[in-house]
Protein backbone atom coordinates (compact mmCIF):
# COMPACT_ATOMS: atom_id res chain seq x y z
CA UNK A 1 0.00 0.00 0.00
CA UNK A 2 1.27 3.44 -0.91
CA UNK A 3 0.63 6.64 1.03
CA UNK A 4 1.55 8.82 -1.92
CA UNK A 5 3.21 8.14 -5.26
CA UNK A 6 6.63 7.73 -3.66
CA UNK A 7 5.84 6.95 -0.01
CA UNK A 8 5.24 3.40 1.19
CA UNK A 9 3.04 2.64 4.17
CA UNK A 10 5.19 1.66 7.17
CA UNK A 11 3.84 -1.60 8.59
CA UNK A 12 6.81 -2.97 10.53
CA UNK A 13 5.20 -2.54 13.95
CA UNK A 14 1.97 -4.25 12.87
CA UNK A 15 3.26 -7.13 10.75
CA UNK A 16 6.66 -7.80 12.34
CA UNK A 17 8.37 -7.97 15.71
CA UNK A 18 10.59 -4.91 15.47
CA UNK A 19 13.71 -5.22 17.64
CA UNK A 20 15.56 -2.14 16.36
CA UNK A 21 17.02 -0.64 19.56
CA UNK A 22 16.51 2.86 18.23
CA UNK A 23 12.78 2.29 17.96
CA UNK A 24 11.49 -0.04 20.68
CA UNK A 25 11.21 2.59 23.45
CA UNK A 26 9.63 5.15 21.15
CA UNK A 27 6.81 2.91 20.05
CA UNK A 28 3.55 4.73 20.71
CA UNK A 29 0.39 3.73 22.57
CA UNK A 30 -3.10 3.94 21.00
CA UNK A 31 -3.97 7.10 22.97
CA UNK A 32 -0.68 8.65 21.89
CA UNK A 33 -1.46 8.02 18.23
CA UNK A 34 -4.91 9.52 18.72
CA UNK A 35 -3.40 12.59 20.35
CA UNK A 36 -0.91 12.91 17.49
CA UNK A 37 -3.71 12.61 14.95
CA UNK A 38 -5.75 15.30 16.67
CA UNK A 39 -2.76 17.68 16.91
CA UNK A 40 -1.25 16.80 13.55
CA UNK A 41 -1.42 20.28 12.02
CA UNK A 42 1.36 22.83 12.20
CA UNK A 43 1.61 24.89 15.41
CA UNK A 44 -1.31 22.90 16.82
CA UNK A 45 -0.22 23.46 20.42
CA UNK A 46 -0.39 27.23 19.97
CA UNK A 47 -4.20 27.68 19.91
CA UNK A 48 -4.12 29.30 23.36
CA UNK A 49 -0.58 30.63 23.35
CA UNK A 50 0.28 32.91 26.23
CA UNK A 51 3.75 33.78 25.02
CA UNK A 52 5.89 30.72 25.71
CA UNK A 53 5.53 27.00 25.10
CA UNK A 54 6.74 26.02 28.57
CA UNK A 55 4.13 28.31 30.19
CA UNK A 56 1.16 26.99 28.20
CA UNK A 57 -1.90 26.14 30.28
CA UNK A 58 -4.03 24.80 27.42
CA UNK A 59 -2.89 22.21 26.50
CA UNK A 60 -1.42 21.90 30.02
CA UNK A 61 2.26 21.91 29.07
CA UNK A 62 3.38 23.86 32.14
CA UNK A 63 1.68 21.35 34.47
CA UNK A 64 3.15 18.47 32.46
CA UNK A 65 6.66 19.89 32.87
CA UNK A 66 6.12 20.22 36.62
CA UNK A 67 5.04 16.56 36.72
CA UNK A 68 8.10 15.56 34.67
CA UNK A 69 10.37 17.33 37.16
CA UNK A 70 8.82 15.35 40.01
CA UNK A 71 9.07 12.12 38.00
CA UNK A 72 12.78 12.68 37.34
CA UNK A 73 13.57 14.00 40.82
CA UNK A 74 14.62 17.37 39.42
CA UNK A 75 13.40 20.95 39.96
CA UNK A 76 12.60 22.43 36.54
CA UNK A 77 12.07 20.97 33.09
CA UNK A 78 11.88 22.31 29.59
CA UNK A 79 10.78 20.81 26.28
CA UNK A 80 13.52 20.48 23.69
CA UNK A 81 13.57 19.15 20.15
CA UNK A 82 15.48 16.08 21.34
CA UNK A 83 18.12 14.81 23.74
CA UNK A 84 20.98 16.25 21.66
CA UNK A 85 19.39 19.70 21.81
CA UNK A 86 19.09 19.35 25.59
CA UNK A 87 22.79 18.51 25.88
CA UNK A 88 23.76 21.40 23.63
CA UNK A 89 21.57 23.81 25.61
CA UNK A 90 23.55 23.01 28.78
CA UNK A 91 26.89 23.21 26.97
CA UNK A 92 26.01 26.54 25.42
CA UNK A 93 24.68 27.97 28.67
CA UNK A 94 27.49 27.07 31.06
CA UNK A 95 30.68 26.75 29.03
CA UNK A 96 32.84 29.05 26.94
CA UNK A 97 34.83 28.09 23.83
CA UNK A 98 38.05 26.37 24.90
CA UNK A 99 36.69 25.11 28.24
CA UNK A 100 37.41 21.48 29.13
CA UNK A 101 34.45 19.10 29.04
CA UNK A 102 34.72 15.42 30.00
CA UNK A 103 32.62 12.82 28.19
CA UNK A 104 32.60 9.01 28.18
CA UNK A 105 34.02 6.67 25.56
CA UNK A 106 30.64 5.00 25.00
CA UNK A 107 28.94 8.32 24.26
CA UNK A 108 26.42 8.85 21.50
CA UNK A 109 27.95 10.76 18.62
CA UNK A 110 25.65 13.70 19.36
CA UNK A 111 27.40 14.30 22.67
CA UNK A 112 30.63 14.79 20.77
CA UNK A 113 29.00 16.90 18.06
CA UNK A 114 27.26 19.08 20.67
CA UNK A 115 30.67 19.66 22.30
CA UNK A 116 32.19 20.53 18.93
CA UNK A 117 29.39 23.02 18.25
CA UNK A 118 30.01 24.61 21.65
CA UNK A 119 33.75 24.84 20.73
CA UNK A 120 34.87 23.19 23.97
CA UNK A 121 37.94 20.99 24.48
CA UNK A 122 36.86 17.38 24.69
CA UNK A 123 38.47 14.94 27.15
CA UNK A 124 37.27 11.37 26.92
CA UNK A 125 36.98 8.71 29.64
CA UNK A 126 37.95 5.44 27.94
CA UNK A 127 35.89 2.30 28.41
CA UNK A 128 37.52 -0.86 29.77
CA UNK A 129 37.47 -2.30 26.22
CA UNK A 130 36.51 -5.82 25.18
CA UNK A 131 34.54 -7.69 26.40
CA UNK A 132 32.73 -5.47 28.94
CA UNK A 133 33.32 -1.93 27.62
CA UNK A 134 32.66 -0.57 31.12
CA UNK A 135 32.75 3.10 32.06
CA UNK A 136 33.84 3.61 35.67
CA UNK A 137 33.83 6.45 38.20
CA UNK A 138 37.59 5.95 38.55
CA UNK A 139 37.88 6.69 34.83
CA UNK A 140 36.23 10.06 35.40
CA UNK A 141 38.53 10.77 38.35
CA UNK A 142 41.61 9.97 36.23
CA UNK A 143 40.50 12.26 33.41
CA UNK A 144 39.61 15.07 35.85
CA UNK A 145 43.18 14.84 37.16
CA UNK A 146 44.50 14.89 33.58
CA UNK A 147 42.44 18.02 32.83
CA UNK A 148 43.69 19.73 36.00
CA UNK A 149 47.28 18.89 35.10
CA UNK A 150 46.90 20.21 31.57
CA UNK A 151 44.73 23.28 32.12
CA UNK A 152 45.21 24.11 35.79
CA UNK A 153 41.44 23.89 36.40
CA UNK A 154 38.73 21.30 36.89
CA UNK A 155 36.56 20.65 33.82
CA UNK A 156 33.59 22.97 33.25
CA UNK A 157 31.22 20.05 32.73
CA UNK A 158 31.12 16.25 32.83
CA UNK A 159 28.68 14.32 30.63
CA UNK A 160 27.83 10.66 31.23
CA UNK A 161 25.85 8.37 28.95
CA UNK A 162 23.73 6.59 31.55
CA UNK A 163 23.04 3.67 29.19
CA UNK A 164 25.03 3.53 25.98
CA UNK A 165 23.48 2.70 22.62
CA UNK A 166 26.07 0.09 21.65
CA UNK A 167 26.28 -2.37 24.55
CA UNK A 168 23.39 -1.33 26.77
CA UNK A 169 25.72 -0.99 29.76
CA UNK A 170 24.08 0.75 32.72
CA UNK A 171 26.69 2.96 34.38
CA UNK A 172 26.61 3.67 38.12
CA UNK A 173 25.62 7.30 37.60
CA UNK A 174 25.55 8.09 41.32
CA UNK A 175 29.17 7.01 41.71
CA UNK A 176 30.18 9.23 38.78
CA UNK A 177 28.14 12.11 40.26
CA UNK A 178 29.98 11.64 43.57
CA UNK A 179 33.33 12.05 41.80
CA UNK A 180 32.00 15.15 40.04
CA UNK A 181 31.00 16.63 43.39
CA UNK A 182 34.47 16.00 44.84
CA UNK A 183 35.93 18.05 41.96
CA UNK A 184 33.04 20.59 41.85
CA UNK A 185 32.29 19.64 38.28
CA UNK A 186 28.66 20.12 37.08
CA UNK A 187 27.21 16.78 35.98
CA UNK A 188 24.97 16.22 32.94
CA UNK A 189 23.36 12.79 32.64
CA UNK A 190 22.33 11.67 29.16
CA UNK A 191 19.34 9.39 29.75
CA UNK A 192 18.34 8.77 26.12
CA UNK A 193 18.27 5.00 26.77
CA UNK A 194 17.24 5.10 30.44
CA UNK A 195 14.61 7.64 31.55
CA UNK A 196 11.19 6.60 30.24
CA UNK A 197 12.23 2.93 30.35
CA UNK A 198 13.68 2.53 33.82
CA UNK A 199 13.44 4.58 37.03
CA UNK A 200 15.76 7.61 37.03
CA UNK A 201 15.89 9.91 40.06
CA UNK A 202 18.15 12.90 39.53
CA UNK A 203 18.20 13.85 43.22
CA UNK A 204 19.26 10.37 44.35
CA UNK A 205 21.87 10.23 41.61
CA UNK A 206 23.14 13.75 42.22
CA UNK A 207 22.73 15.01 38.65
CA UNK A 208 22.69 18.72 37.92
CA UNK A 209 21.14 18.23 34.49
CA UNK A 210 19.22 15.38 32.87
CA UNK A 211 18.73 15.14 29.10
CA UNK A 212 15.95 12.87 27.82
CA UNK A 213 14.80 11.58 24.45
CA UNK A 214 11.02 11.47 24.02
CA UNK A 215 11.07 9.63 20.71
CA UNK A 216 13.66 7.11 21.90
CA UNK A 217 12.45 6.13 25.36
CA UNK A 218 9.23 7.95 26.31
CA UNK A 219 6.89 6.40 23.71
CA UNK A 220 6.51 9.73 21.95
CA UNK A 221 6.23 9.68 18.17
CA UNK A 222 4.87 12.25 15.77
CA UNK A 223 8.24 13.96 15.43
CA UNK A 224 11.23 14.73 17.60
CA UNK A 225 10.91 15.76 21.21
CA UNK A 226 13.16 15.79 24.25
CA UNK A 227 13.40 17.12 27.77
CA UNK A 228 15.97 19.01 29.75
CA UNK A 229 15.59 18.88 33.53
CA UNK A 230 17.78 20.87 35.88
CA UNK A 231 18.21 21.47 39.59
CA UNK A 232 17.33 24.79 41.20
CA UNK A 233 20.87 26.27 41.32
CA UNK A 234 21.14 26.05 37.53
CA UNK A 235 17.74 27.41 36.53
CA UNK A 236 18.80 31.03 36.07
CA UNK A 237 21.86 30.14 34.01
CA UNK A 238 20.30 27.49 31.77
CA UNK A 239 16.73 28.76 31.42
CA UNK A 240 17.83 32.36 30.86
CA UNK A 241 15.18 34.40 29.04
CA UNK A 242 15.73 36.70 26.08
CA UNK A 243 16.49 40.30 27.04
CA UNK A 244 14.08 41.64 24.45
CA UNK A 245 11.46 38.85 24.53
CA UNK A 246 11.29 38.13 28.26
CA UNK A 247 9.04 35.06 28.04
CA UNK A 248 11.32 33.21 25.63
CA UNK A 249 14.16 31.01 26.98
CA UNK A 250 17.12 31.57 24.66
CA UNK A 251 18.60 28.07 24.87
CA UNK A 252 15.55 26.63 23.08
CA UNK A 253 15.26 29.70 20.82
CA UNK A 254 12.03 30.69 22.54
CA UNK A 255 9.86 27.66 21.91
CA UNK A 256 11.08 24.19 20.94
CA UNK A 257 8.76 21.30 20.01
CA UNK A 258 5.62 23.10 18.85
CA UNK A 259 3.39 20.38 17.50
CA UNK A 260 2.20 16.81 17.78
CA UNK A 261 5.47 15.44 19.19
CA UNK A 262 5.05 17.52 22.37
CA UNK A 263 1.45 16.33 22.63
CA UNK A 264 2.60 12.73 22.07
CA UNK A 265 5.03 13.04 24.96
CA UNK A 266 2.23 14.29 27.20
CA UNK A 267 -0.23 11.62 26.06
CA UNK A 268 2.25 8.79 26.70
CA UNK A 269 3.35 10.11 30.08
CA UNK A 270 0.80 8.22 32.24
CA UNK A 271 1.85 4.93 30.60
CA UNK A 272 5.54 5.84 30.89
CA UNK A 273 5.18 6.55 34.61
CA UNK A 274 3.60 3.14 35.00
CA UNK A 275 5.97 1.17 32.78
CA UNK A 276 9.17 2.18 34.56
CA UNK A 277 7.82 0.28 37.58
CA UNK A 278 8.01 -2.89 35.48
CA UNK A 279 11.67 -2.42 34.51
CA UNK A 280 12.84 -5.59 36.39
CA UNK A 281 10.53 -7.63 34.13
CA UNK A 282 12.06 -6.03 31.03
CA UNK A 283 15.56 -6.94 32.27
CA UNK A 284 14.41 -10.48 33.02
CA UNK A 285 12.94 -10.78 29.50
CA UNK A 286 16.19 -9.52 28.02
CA UNK A 287 18.26 -12.02 30.04
CA UNK A 288 16.04 -14.89 28.91
CA UNK A 289 16.61 -14.05 25.23
CA UNK A 290 20.37 -13.57 25.78
CA UNK A 291 20.53 -16.99 27.47
CA UNK A 292 18.77 -18.68 24.58
CA UNK A 293 20.98 -17.00 21.98
CA UNK A 294 24.15 -17.87 23.87
CA UNK A 295 23.08 -21.52 23.90
CA UNK A 296 23.03 -21.25 20.09
CA UNK A 297 26.56 -19.79 19.98
CA UNK A 298 25.59 -16.12 19.72
CA UNK A 299 27.53 -14.27 22.45
CA UNK A 300 26.43 -11.15 24.28
CA UNK A 301 29.16 -8.52 24.60
CA UNK A 302 29.09 -5.92 27.37
CA UNK A 303 28.44 -6.17 31.10
CA UNK A 304 27.07 -9.58 32.15
CA UNK A 305 24.45 -10.47 33.09
CA UNK A 306 22.85 -7.79 30.99
CA UNK A 307 21.07 -5.01 32.89
CA UNK A 308 19.20 -3.56 29.90
CA UNK A 309 16.92 -4.44 26.99
CA UNK A 310 19.55 -3.34 24.46
CA UNK A 311 22.30 -5.85 23.85
CA UNK A 312 25.25 -6.28 21.52
CA UNK A 313 26.08 -9.70 20.10
CA UNK A 314 29.02 -11.39 18.39
CA UNK A 315 28.58 -14.55 16.41
CA UNK A 316 31.12 -16.63 14.50
CA UNK A 317 28.46 -19.19 13.60
CA UNK A 318 26.18 -16.64 11.91
CA UNK A 319 29.18 -15.08 10.15
CA UNK A 320 30.35 -18.47 8.80
CA UNK A 321 26.91 -19.10 7.33
CA UNK A 322 27.23 -15.84 5.33
CA UNK A 323 30.31 -17.27 3.55
CA UNK A 324 28.23 -19.96 1.85
CA UNK A 325 24.67 -18.62 1.86
CA UNK A 326 23.45 -17.42 -1.56
CA UNK A 327 22.35 -14.09 -0.06
CA UNK A 328 25.83 -13.63 1.47
CA UNK A 329 25.88 -11.27 4.46
CA UNK A 330 22.29 -10.14 3.80
CA UNK A 331 20.94 -13.58 4.60
CA UNK A 332 20.43 -12.91 8.33
CA UNK A 333 18.22 -9.89 7.70
CA UNK A 334 16.32 -11.79 5.03
CA UNK A 335 15.84 -15.01 7.02
CA UNK A 336 14.68 -13.12 10.11
CA UNK A 337 12.26 -11.05 8.06
CA UNK A 338 10.81 -14.22 6.58
CA UNK A 339 10.12 -15.29 10.19
CA UNK A 340 8.47 -11.95 11.00
CA UNK A 341 11.41 -10.36 12.82
CA UNK A 342 12.95 -7.03 11.73
CA UNK A 343 15.31 -4.51 13.26
CA UNK A 344 18.76 -6.04 12.77
CA UNK A 345 20.70 -3.91 10.29
CA UNK A 346 20.76 -5.50 6.85
CA UNK A 347 24.22 -6.87 6.01
CA UNK A 348 25.34 -7.57 9.58
CA UNK A 349 26.08 -11.13 10.72
CA UNK A 350 29.17 -11.06 12.93
CA UNK A 351 28.24 -8.15 15.20
CA UNK A 352 24.79 -6.72 15.73
CA UNK A 353 22.54 -5.34 18.42
CA UNK A 354 18.88 -5.45 19.21
CA UNK A 355 16.38 -4.56 21.91
CA UNK A 356 13.69 -6.66 23.59
CA UNK A 357 11.88 -3.66 25.09
CA UNK A 358 8.10 -3.77 25.31
CA UNK A 359 7.72 -7.14 23.62
CA UNK A 360 5.49 -9.89 24.96
CA UNK A 361 6.99 -13.14 26.25
CA UNK A 362 5.49 -14.93 23.23
CA UNK A 363 7.14 -12.47 20.85
CA UNK A 364 10.51 -12.84 22.55
CA UNK A 365 10.24 -16.63 22.44
CA UNK A 366 9.62 -16.25 18.71
CA UNK A 367 12.70 -14.01 18.29
CA UNK A 368 14.93 -16.50 20.12
CA UNK A 369 13.46 -19.38 18.12
CA UNK A 370 14.07 -17.50 14.82
CA UNK A 371 17.80 -17.15 15.60
CA UNK A 372 18.13 -20.75 16.80
CA UNK A 373 16.27 -22.00 13.74
CA UNK A 374 18.73 -20.23 11.40
CA UNK A 375 21.72 -21.73 13.25
CA UNK A 376 20.16 -25.21 13.17
CA UNK A 377 19.30 -25.06 9.46
CA UNK A 378 22.51 -23.53 8.11
CA UNK A 379 25.15 -23.74 10.84
CA UNK B 1 -17.85 19.31 19.04
CA UNK B 2 -20.32 18.15 16.44
CA UNK B 3 -21.64 14.59 16.47
CA UNK B 4 -19.94 13.94 13.13
CA UNK B 5 -16.50 15.00 14.33
CA UNK B 6 -16.97 13.09 17.55
CA UNK B 7 -17.96 9.97 15.58
CA UNK B 8 -14.95 10.37 13.30
CA UNK B 9 -12.48 10.47 16.21
CA UNK B 10 -14.29 7.70 18.08
CA UNK B 11 -13.85 5.50 15.00
CA UNK B 12 -10.18 6.49 14.69
CA UNK B 13 -9.61 5.60 18.32
CA UNK B 14 -11.24 2.19 17.95
CA UNK B 15 -9.12 1.55 14.86
CA UNK B 16 -6.00 2.47 16.85
CA UNK B 17 -7.02 -0.07 19.51
CA UNK B 18 -7.31 -2.69 16.77
CA UNK B 19 -3.93 -1.59 15.42
CA UNK B 20 -2.53 -2.23 18.89
CA UNK B 21 -3.93 -5.76 18.80
CA UNK B 22 -2.04 -6.33 15.55
CA UNK B 23 1.15 -4.96 17.11
CA UNK B 24 0.81 -7.09 20.24
CA UNK B 25 0.14 -10.25 18.24
CA UNK B 26 2.69 -9.75 15.42
CA UNK B 27 3.78 -11.56 13.37
CA UNK B 28 1.15 -14.33 13.55
CA UNK B 29 -1.84 -12.13 14.45
CA UNK B 30 -3.32 -15.04 16.38
CA UNK B 31 -5.45 -13.35 19.02
CA UNK B 32 -6.10 -14.57 22.55
CA UNK B 33 -9.70 -14.87 23.77
CA UNK B 34 -9.36 -11.54 25.58
CA UNK B 35 -8.00 -9.88 22.44
CA UNK B 36 -10.83 -11.35 20.35
CA UNK B 37 -13.31 -9.84 22.79
CA UNK B 38 -11.68 -6.41 22.47
CA UNK B 39 -11.69 -6.74 18.68
CA UNK B 40 -15.44 -7.39 18.61
CA UNK B 41 -16.13 -4.43 20.91
CA UNK B 42 -14.02 -2.10 18.79
CA UNK B 43 -15.63 -3.20 15.53
CA UNK B 44 -19.06 -2.60 17.07
CA UNK B 45 -17.96 0.87 18.16
CA UNK B 46 -16.67 1.64 14.67
CA UNK B 47 -19.97 0.56 13.13
CA UNK B 48 -21.82 2.85 15.54
CA UNK B 49 -19.60 5.77 14.54
CA UNK B 50 -19.99 4.98 10.85
CA UNK B 51 -23.78 5.07 11.26
CA UNK B 52 -23.48 8.67 12.47
CA UNK B 53 -21.17 9.56 9.57
CA UNK B 54 -23.51 7.91 7.05
CA UNK B 55 -26.12 10.52 7.97
CA UNK B 56 -23.89 13.25 6.54
CA UNK B 57 -25.22 14.57 3.26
Amino acid sequence: MKLTENLELREREEDYININPLQTGGRTYPETRMAIDSYIDGYSVCDWCTGALCKMEKPPIQKFLEDVSLFLGMDYSMLTNGCREAKYAVLHAITNPGDAVVIDGNKHYTTYVACERARVRIFEVPSSGSPEYKITPEGYRNVFEEVKKETGHSPKLAILTHVDGSYGNVVDAKAVADVCKQYSVPFLLNTAYSSGRMPVDGKKIGADFIACSGHKSWAAGGGNVGLLSVTEPWVKQVFIPSIKYGAKPIEILGCSSRGSAAIALMASFPKVKERVKHWPKEVENSRQVVKQLEEAGIRQVGVKPTEHDLNFFESDVLYKISETHKKKNFYLYSELKDQGVVGIKAGLTKNFKFSTYGKTREQLEHVAWAFRDIVERYG
Amino acid sequence: MTDETNALFEAFFSLEEIRELLRQSAPSHKLSDEQKKILKEKIAAIKKSLAVLENLE
